[in-house]
Order: structure tokens, then sequence, then C-alpha cells
């Protein structure tokens, strides 16, 4: 009876969230313009979006892949992307826009988790700058992070 | 937890009071029998542990009203009616479900009484069915981001008519402490065979089953005060 009454006060609180990332968030991955086939890490790599701080754990990094959150209560979120391939002077600095427009969606997954979101009918748009080139043109769907959603070419 | 175990050590000691003021008293009554009837009948009661459990946690409500009838020697039919609601506050959800429950069922005495005592130890099996609304009161999207935080948001989004389907199975005692008057304890364990799931939610508690875990599987208390109306004895 107190062993029962022990194992049915110990599952009260049994199922802890353990799936992560739970909202997915986007995955870039940075390949060479001239070699589309091999990743080309960036130099000197930080990302902030329109209006907001520099990501904590992308200030000035050298990286061929990220993954950046999207703003779930908006349909766009604008990131700034600043890379210096050359010395880390100031005046050498070049930054990309890249503007990520889509619609969220809310989707159940369990009691510990609770909502996520997934963003449908995503379309990406950059201006010309160190980004010369990125895919996919056509509207993608964000539901996962195991692949990068767009190879970013420079 | 304690509160169970005293519940437990007061039904013991009730028991042997009782059976020691039995078989004192038993020999002279009926010294030429060798056969001691025990009572037939319709048992009802209530379950007693969630008015209290209400009484501590403003987040329940319940009510339950039990009634066995004895077959034969062992067995017993059962069922319990009751009606219970439930807030369920989650780290990123907060849905209340409300509504109506029966079990029917079994409950097999595996105790060889002395004399004419009428205790119990049982064993039982149930079938449950459990009608009610859940409403989800307010969530906030897991987003696992500082950088974008999540706002919670109202929702206040009912679903009605949603059943609960399940089987139960119970071991307990049951005491006789006064004549007719039983004090009854028992757990069950549960398992869902059908529930239905609001739309793009779960049903995260069920009236009668209690909290769904992620298997399919509850566990249920109960503690009841029952009155024996005695038809007959056998």
């Amino acid at each position: 009876m107190i062993l029962c009454t022990a194992i049915l006060s110990g599952c009260e609180k049994d199922d802890f969230c353990t799936k992560d990332p739970v909202t997915p968030k986007l995955v870039l991955r940075f390949y060479d313009a001239n070699d589309r086939d091999q990743l080309k890490k960036t130099e000197r790599l930080s990302i902030w979006a329109a209006g907001k701080d520099t990501i904590p754990t992308y200030r000035s990094v050298a990286l061929d892949s990220v993954a950046i959150p999207l703003n779930t209560t908006t349909i766009e979120t604008v990131y700034h992307l600043k890379i210096n391939d050359f010395d880390g002077n100031l005046a050498s600095n070049e930054t990309a826009t890249l503007t990520i427009q889509y619609t969220p969606e809310e989707e159940f997954v369990s009691r510990s988790c609770g909502f996520r979101i997934i963003f449908n009918n995503v379309r990406f748009s950059s201006d010309t700058s160190w980004i010369q080139d990125f895919t996919p043109a056509p509207l993608t769907t964000i539901d996962h992070q195991n692949t990068a959603h767009v190879q970013i070419f420079h | 937890m304690f509160r169970y175990s005293i519940s437990f050590i007061f039904l013991l000691f009730c028991s042997l009071g009782y059976a020691q003021e039995k078989a004192m008293e038993v020999p002279s009554e009926e010294k030429d029998s060798l056969v001691y009837k025990t009572a037939y009948g319709l048992r009802l009661g209530a379950d007693i542990s969630k008015p209290i459990l209400a009484s501590f946690n403003g987040n329940y409500t319940g009510f339950e009203l039990v009634a066995d009838y004895r077959i034969n020697k062992k067995i017993y039919i059962a069922a319990e009616i009751g009606f219970e609601e439930k807030t369920s506050v989650e780290e990123y959800s907060n849905s209340t479900s409300k509504g109506n429950y029966i079990r029917v069922g079994f409950n097999y005495n595996a105790y060889d009484n002395w004399l004419d005592m009428n205790n119990e130890i049982f064993t039982g099996v149930r079938y449950g069915l459990g009608i009610f609304d859940q409403t989800l009161n307010s969530y906030t999207p897991n987003v696992n981001s500082l950088y974008f935080p999540s706002e919670s948001i109202n929702a206040s989004i009912t679903d009605s008519g949603l059943t609960a389907h399940w089987t139960e199975f119970i071991v307990g005692i049951k005491v006789e402490t006064l004549r007719n008057l039983f004090v009854s304890t028992s757990i069950s364990y549960k398992i869902v065979l059908a529930v239905n799931d609001p739309e793009n939610f779960k049903t995260l508690f069920a009236p009668g089953f209690g909290r769904i875990f992620e298997s399919g599987t509850g566990f249920g208390f109960n503690y009841t005060i029952s009155y024996l109306i005695p038809f007959t004895k056998k």
C-alpha cells in the first residue's frame, strides 16, 4: 500500500519536455560561390535582427552553419549578417540583409512541451551584397531543424 | 502520502478492535450453528477523499457516489458515478476538464472472514466512461528562444462532448467499523481504451480517469464510507 502510494505520488510530474528544439530555428549554411558544393566559413560573422542586439552566440565568429530564431509573433523577420573577410577593421565590414516572410502556425506537441510554432509559406529575400546567391527560391515550410533551410553562396 | 498511511493504520486498528469484540460475542449468540451467516444487500456510499482533496487544492473539485451489490460469497457487482473538474496547470498550457463519469464492474473478495465478520481484501475490474468538456484557458508557445520570447495567449477554446473509455484494475480493503457501516480504501491502475482529444490539443485530464499519462495510463485512489442496506442473510 505504502509502496503503491509512493509510486502514485512519484509519477505526478514524470514527463519533462525532452524534445529539443520544440520550435525550429532557421538553419543557414554557407557555401563557396565559386565551388558550390564546398562549404565556406564566414569570417567574423555577426548576426542581429533589425532593431535588436547581436545574438550573443553569433558575435564575430567563423562558421559555416548557423541556426537563428524567427519572430513567432509577426509574419516577417529581418536579419542583418555582417562579415569581415579582410582585416577586422570597421571600414571593411560587409553587411547583408536577409528578409524572411512566413505564416506562423501553432501545433500541439505534448503536455510537457506545449505548443510549438511551425512556419509555412516561407519566402526569402536578400539585398545584393556579400551574399551572391541563395537557395531555395520557391516557398518552403520550416518544421524541423535537421538540415539547412537556406544555402547561402558567398 | 502520510495521510494515506495514517488512514491505513487507522483501518487496521479498527479491524483488529472489531475482530476481538466479535470473537467474544459470537459463540454465545450462535452456539448451535457452525454456519455463520453474513448480510447480503445493497451498499451505498461516497468517496470522502475527493471533497477533502478539493478543500486543499483550488484547481480541483470532485464528488463520487459508490454502490455495490453482493451476488455470492465472494463476488460483488460494483459501480461508481461522479463529477470532477480539474484545471491542469502545465508549464506551457492551462486547461480545465469537467464532466461526469460512471464506472461499472466487479469486486472479488479474497479474504476469508472469521465467524460472521464481513471484511474484505478485494481486487476488482471496472469499465469506465467519462463525458466531459475541456477548455484551453491559456497557453504560451514553446519557442525556446530568449531572443524572440513568446507571450502567454488567452485562448478560452472549449471542446464539448468529449468521451473517454477505460479499464481499471483495483486492489483495496473494506472494514466493517460499525454494524453495516464500512470504510474502504483502494487504489487503481487505469488504461485508456479510447479518448477524444480536442483539435490541435490533447485531453490531459478525464473525469473519473484522472491525469492521463503519456502512455495512456493513470492511477486512482478512493477512500469511501458506505452503508449496507441488508436484504437477507446467507
